[in-house]
């Protein structure tokens, strides 16, 4: 048992839903996703973040378009289709349980 | 000092240091093999270098001069390298084997040299694979150069055959996965040491050989082709030895460099270079690994055993869902887990199709270089088939497009797997397709061309004045050596063999021998000969001026009609299907004999409009149908050597060989008159033919060959009963058969 790799099945499993959390608030650019998630304390990589939206795309959950930028190429802005708002309330139910779950299991007080 | 270039990096020009260039390069292809089975994986690549070329422009705003190693660093950084990334699915190994858990954290290791080393095993190669990914995974295991690996295999398979079964069994035996890419050599095209392309040195880089070398196989034959040429033109003397090297060995070679003068890229970057020579191969690295590898094998085997009889189970469920996993193969998401009897099916189905594609392509080289060498040959064939610029012209094309250009296509492919050699560009296949159907399209309207000039046919009649023979018999033989160009560097080049209908070729004419000859009833009582030239020509006029020019002189000297061999037709007549039939109309009463010389002749009709070829070899064609202006009648039914009497109804036996020997059976019947016998065949004169095979038959004496006849043999059956006399002997015989066979019996009543 190694720790690191458990934190990272820890992490892997919910980087989806916070993907998705931030590109629910407004369309969103790839960097500014990740600088949200720094400032919420919650370090991802650039390199991790596009196969995930690509995947997250072919899967019809996001969809993008093309915004002219001024300081370089034009960018891809994401944003949540109908099929990606109804997963992304599927996983936030998911969390809701575990959050619960969690929390009541590490306060230390028997549910009995 | 570092040397700044401009690279246009997503439609942007940057200007950027060549080592940092280098590292970019580097990670985006570290991203791509990360990526390699993702489907995805171009866009993610395309995205992440947008990404980069924005960054690039900030900086460059910023009023930086160019990009610095720095720069991209920084950049690197912050996006991670690929054994950084966390995904979805960080490939894992195979969870069933407790070695595979040491492999650490997520991510392969790829070519990064610090990441921990884990114990190697034989597995096939997922991500660099040309066929199963075996010689990939032996090249990884190893650390040999996956293009020397796969060549080896390629020898032994062609060698002894034995490489293409070790090569399945390793295939169904071994489990896949990533392996890590260590050759870091590729076979590039050497820029800086060229004579033509650079071919030679970049073989010579590879495989750490003097550049001489390869140059020296390459140029050998064309120095070679330049010293015969020279010693035939001082001495007159051919020399036929290496005439293989100088033509389709030569050939060969001649195709090899331009293949990978096409295939191979040159190499230009820093890194490129070293990439062509890269790390040192050498016997002491191979024996050290094999060492290394060996100390470790017992436990391995161990680990094996289990592994293998977890396996069996596996293949045991697997047989089940046999059918399913008949489609798992074709289907790259299921792969992952079927090790079992479907994927074998599966393997063995690839490689049929494989071999299937390797044979023709053989066949197709072989095709090619048969032409090579008897390209001369050929050359003079095509002479008379051929005519006026255009068709020689398209000729030429459909055969270097048509032919050549798959075989090019082919090669390339093949040394493109091989090496493992990606180009950038598409356009190459689309390049060879497209000239391909060009070539078609030159094949067509070459071959609609040639047609025309098949198109009409026309006769010209001819009568040859006959002595009348003196004893009331004509023999009809050929000349032997006639006409024949006695050159033997022509025979040995163009001999169809017996069967052909082209007799032999010369220098500007060759022998046609498509005759036949005919017996028909005189309508008088005179002996007659026709000759009734054919030809074919584009129209009437020129078909009928075709089978005119054809020389078909005939001699006679008393009772012997003396037929040429064949007739000559010169490449200014061209080949049109000329065909000469010979119509020797017998009076009745009088005897004909046909030599056995006479079936040398080979008749075939060529027939546009059926679009087919009539070709009828050996005595057969004496029975083939005549589709066209002459009319067909029974008398073509006769055997060489045999001796015939015209009757008012047809040709009939005398009875006689050419020696003027009586058949031995023919005494019992007691029929020594002749006139007589053709009375009796004139009663029942379809029944002749059919009496004759059991009399041949009985030529060698043997009674138990005539045994097969048997279920067949109502024809003498029926003849029985109406003409006792004549089939005393066949009734004999079929009584002497029937007997043991009383079902025989009832069929044949």
């Amino acid at each position: 048992m190694n720790i690191e790799n458990t934190q990272s099945q820890m992490r892997k499993g919910i980087l989806e839903f916070c993907i998705l959390s931030v590109i629910r608030r407004g369309e969103a650019y790839p960097s500014d996703i990740v600088e949200e998630m720094k400032a919420a304390n919650l370090n991802i990589l650039e390199g991790t973040l596009y196969p995930l939206l690509t995947r997250l795309k072919n899967a019809d959950m996001l969809t993008y378009r093309w915004v002219e930028s001024n300081s370089g190429p034009p960018r891809k802005y994401f944003s949540l289709t109908p099929k990606g708002e109804a997963f992304y309330g599927e996983l936030q139910a998911t969390w809701n349980e575990l959050a619960n779950a969690v929390h009541t299991l590490t306060n230390n007080k028997s549910v009995l | 000092m570092k040397k700044i270039i401009n690279i246009n990096f997503h439609s942007r020009v940057i200007p950027i240091e060549e080592s940092a260039y280098e590292i970019l390069q580097q990670y985006i292809s570290s991203l791509r093999r990360y990526f390699a089975n993702e489907e995805g994986r171009d866009e993610i690549i395309s995205d992440i270098e947008n990404r980069f070329a924005e960054l690039f422009s900030e900086t460059l705003k910023k009023g930086a001069a160019c990009i610095t190693d720095d720069d991209v660093n920084t950049i690197i950084a912050s996006m991670g390298r690929p054994e950084e990334f966390e995904g979805e699915e960080a490939p894992q190994p195979e969870t069933t084997t407790a070695a595979g858990s040491q492999q650490a954290g997520a991510g392969p290791n790829w070519q990064y040299g610090n990441a921990p080393e884990e114990p190697r095993r034989l597995y096939r190669a997922d991500n660099d694979k040309i066929l199963g990914g075996v010689c990939g995974g032996l090249a990884s295991y190893l650390r040999l150069d996956p293009a020397i690996v796969r060549i080896i295999f390629v020898l032994i398979t062609f060698g002894w055959g034995a490489g293409f079964l070790l090569y399945l069994i390793l295939w169904i035996v071994l489990p896949t996965r990533s392996v890590p890419v260590n050759a870091r050599k590729r076979l590039y095209r050497n820029s800086n040491d060229r004579v033509i392309a650079g071919v030679a040195s970049g073989l010579a880089a590879y495989f750490h050989i003097d550049v001489w070398i390869p140059r020296l196989v390459f140029a050998l034959p064309l120095i070679l082709g330049i010293v015969t040429s020279i010693i035939n033109h001082i001495t007159w003397w051919h020399w036929y030895g290496p005439s293989f090297v100088t033509g389709g060995f030569g050939g060969t070679l001649f195709i090899t460099y331009i293949v990978l003068w096409i295939v191979l890229p040159e190499a230009v970057t820093a890194s490129e270079k070293l990439e062509m020579r890269g790390e040192k191969v050498d016997l002491e690295s191979i024996k050290n690994t094999v060492k290394s590898d060996l100390e470790t094998f017992k436990g391995r085997a161990r680990e094996m055993g289990t592994e293998m009889g977890e396996r069996f189970q596996q293949v045991g469920q697997q047989l089940k869902q046999g059918t399913q996993n008949f489609a798992a193969e074709a289907g790259p998401v299921i792969r992952k887990g079927s090790n079992g009897f479907g994927h074998a099916i599966g393997v063995l189905f690839k490689a049929f199709f494989l071999f299937i594609a390797g044979i023709i392509t053989f066949a197709l080289i072989t095709a090619l270089a048969a032409m090579a060498f008897r390209g001369d040959s050929l050359l003079h064939l095509k002479g008379y088939v051929l005519e006026g610029f255009w068709q020689n012209f398209l000729a030429w094309t459909a055969f270097f497009l048509f032919l050549v250009i798959p075989v090019i296509a082919l090669l390339t492919w093949l040394i493109r797997r091989i090496t493992g050699v990606r180009t950038r560009n598409h356009y190459l296949g689309y390049t060879f397709a497209t000239l391909w159907v060009i070539g078609l399209f030159c094949s067509i309207v070459l071959g609609g061309m040639i047609m025309s000039n098949f198109r009409a046919r026309q006769h010209v009649e001819e009568n040859v004045p006959v002595v009348q023979p003196s004893h009331g018999k004509m023999i009809v033989h050929t000349m032997e050596n006639t006409n024949r160009f006695d050159d033997t560097d022509f025979w040995s080049d163009f001999d169809f063999g017996r069967n052909s209908p082209f007799y032999s070729i010369a220098e500007d004419s060759f022998l046609l021998n498509t005759v036949r000859v005919q017996v028909r009833k005189s309508d008088d009582t005179a002996y007659h000969v026709q000759l009734i030239k054919l030809s074919r020509g584009s129209s009437a006029t020129r078909a009928r001026e075709t089978a005119n020019r054809i020389e078909f002189p005939v001699k006679q000297n008393d009772s012997v009609l003396t037929l040429p061999q064949g007739f000559t037709i010169s490449s200014g007549d061209k080949f049109r299907n000329q065909q000469v039939l010979v119509e020797v109309a017998v009076p009745v009463g009088k005897r004909i004999l046909i030599s056995r010389s006479v079936e040398n002749y080979r008749w075939f009709t060529v027939n546009p409009n059926n679009r087919h070829i009539h070709w009828r070899g050996g005595r057969d064609n004496w029975r083939s149908e005549w589709d066209e202006d002459i009319d067909d009648n029974d008398s073509y039914s006769w055997s060489s050597n045999v001796e015939y009497v015209m009757t008012p109804t047809g040709l009939s036996r005398t009875g006689m060989d050419k020696n003027g020997y009586r058949f031995k059976g023919k005494k019992d019947n007691g029929n020594d008159n002749e006139e007589d016998m053709y009375k009796e065949r004139a009663e029942k004169p379809e029944k002749a033919e059919k009496a004759e095979k059991p009399e041949k038959a009985e030529k060698p004496g043997s009674n138990d060959g005539y045994r097969y006849k048997g279920p067949g043999g109502t024809a003498p059956k029926a003849t029985d009963t109406t003409n006792p006399k004549k089939t005393a002997l066949v009734t004999e015989k079929e009584e002497a058969m029937i007997q043991p066979y009383p079902l025989l019996a009832i069929f044949n009543s």
